[in-house]
């Protein structure tokens, strides 16, 4: 394979150089597998720069590449609902600790936690309705306010508070 | 070079990484790149390797800075990084005055030796001070090529760092620069040199 393919892989590179380690991020975040997330992030630039002639000048870049790679997760996360129903049993175990976040609505109260931590709540988490938990990990994982969370997903920012509302809201009745 | 290094931002890198060498064949080590888009002389693109600063350039834009990473590294995958603060720091500091030099390492591999010889000797030039085409091109041990040297000043591939700046013609006028001359005059003022 050689590194000069013309400017067709420029135009995947400079994507690539400029967004590659904050999708990467987000990726992680969503579907915490990391080797889910190495195809989601491939899937995502390929899938951006086969549109790239699509996208209008001027537009929003970042936002526009956060839409496809939020919509390749959920994709992954509904072709795999039957095994996260799976988690369901974990989750259901008694001697959890509820994680900080879950009584305190703080962007970024989760930031760091690694997946050994709480375990059983994320495994919750990726129970959720999509837009609920897309919502909840960009607000608890991201630090997102509601405004970003809105311009990731698309939709307004009152849509975003009533769907990390939502979420928070199922989870203290399991957990607290 | 890294010091927000943790593991997540590894795990980040990893992916990015993969990306790059499935998606395009860029396999080599990566060249991280920052901005500094609000100094003095305008908007600066750094970037770095493993082994030291590779560029620091007046730039139009995010855009043309990374296009001209990738070309100038075909064979490396090129990511945004938060990586370079220290020599962000450094910078900031200078164009504070409050010190005019820096601790930064730079690469220069890809010069030729008469090049880097030239660099070199740019590099020992104080902030305060200036040389000339000439008198560089002798220190560098080539009396007569000061035209040559001027060249290598002018594919000074880390400005300000390398302060090149600090170069006039044997007449006194200010020569050329990449940033322009009146980011030339500013750096040469700045410093307290009476133009």
């Amino acid at each position: 394979m050689t590194a000069r393919r013309a400017t067709d892989s420029d135009a995947l590179s400079l994507l690539l150089a400029k967004h590659g380690l904050e999708l990467a991020r987000h990726l992680r975040r969503l579907v915490r597998d990391d080797d889910v997330a190495t195809d989601l992030l491939q899937d995502t630039f390929l899938r951006a720069h086969g549109a790239l002639s699509r996208l209008r000048p001027g537009s929003n870049e970042r936002a526009w590449l956060y839409r496809i790679a939020t919509n390749a997760a959920l994709n992954h996360v509904r072709a795999r609902a039957r095994e996260t129903a799976a988690l369901e049993r974990h989750a259901r175990e008694p001697d959890v600790a509820a994680p900080s976040w879950l009584n305190d609505d703080q962007p970024g109260a989760g930031t760091g936690e690694t997946d050994q931590r709480h375990t059983a709540v994320w495994a919750r988490v990726a129970e959720l309705p999509d837009r609920q938990r897309v919502a909840l990990t960009l607000r608890v994982s991201d630090a997102c306010d509601y405004d970003e969370i809105a311009h990731r997903m698309g939709g307004t920012a009152a849509g975003a508070r009533a769907n990390v509302h939502q979420a928070l809201k199922r989870l203290r009745k399991e957990f607290r | 070079m890294t010091p927000r290094d943790t593991a997540e931002n590894r795990a980040d890198r990893t992916l990015v990484h993969r990306a790059f060498a499935h998606l395009t064949g860029r396999s080599g080590a990566p060249v991280l790149y920052a901005l500094m888009d609000d100094t003095p002389v305008g908007f600066l693109g750094l970037a770095a390797g493993p082994t030291g600063l590779r560029r620091l350039e007046f730039i139009g834009g995010e855009d043309p800075f990374v296009e001209r990473l990738l070309a100038l590294f075909p064979d490396q995958p090129v990511e945004r990084s938060i990586a370079l603060d220290k020599v962000r720091r450094e910078l900031e500091r200078y164009f504070a005055g409050r010190r005019f030099t820096f601790d930064t390492r730079v690469d220069l591999s890809g010069l030729t030796p008469f090049q880097r010889k030239v660099l070199g000797e740019t590099v020992k030039v104080p902030a305060g001070q200036y040389t000339t085409y000439s008198q560089l091109a002798a220190k560098a041990g080539r009396p007569r090529a000061a035209r040559a040297a001027g060249n290598a000043l002018h594919d000074n591939p880390v400005a300000i760092i390398v302060p090149c700046h600090r170069v006039l013609r044997g007449d006194g006028s200010l020569g050329g620069y990449a940033g322009g001359l009146e980011a030339k005059a500013w750096l040469l003022r700045h410093e307290g040199v009476l133009l």
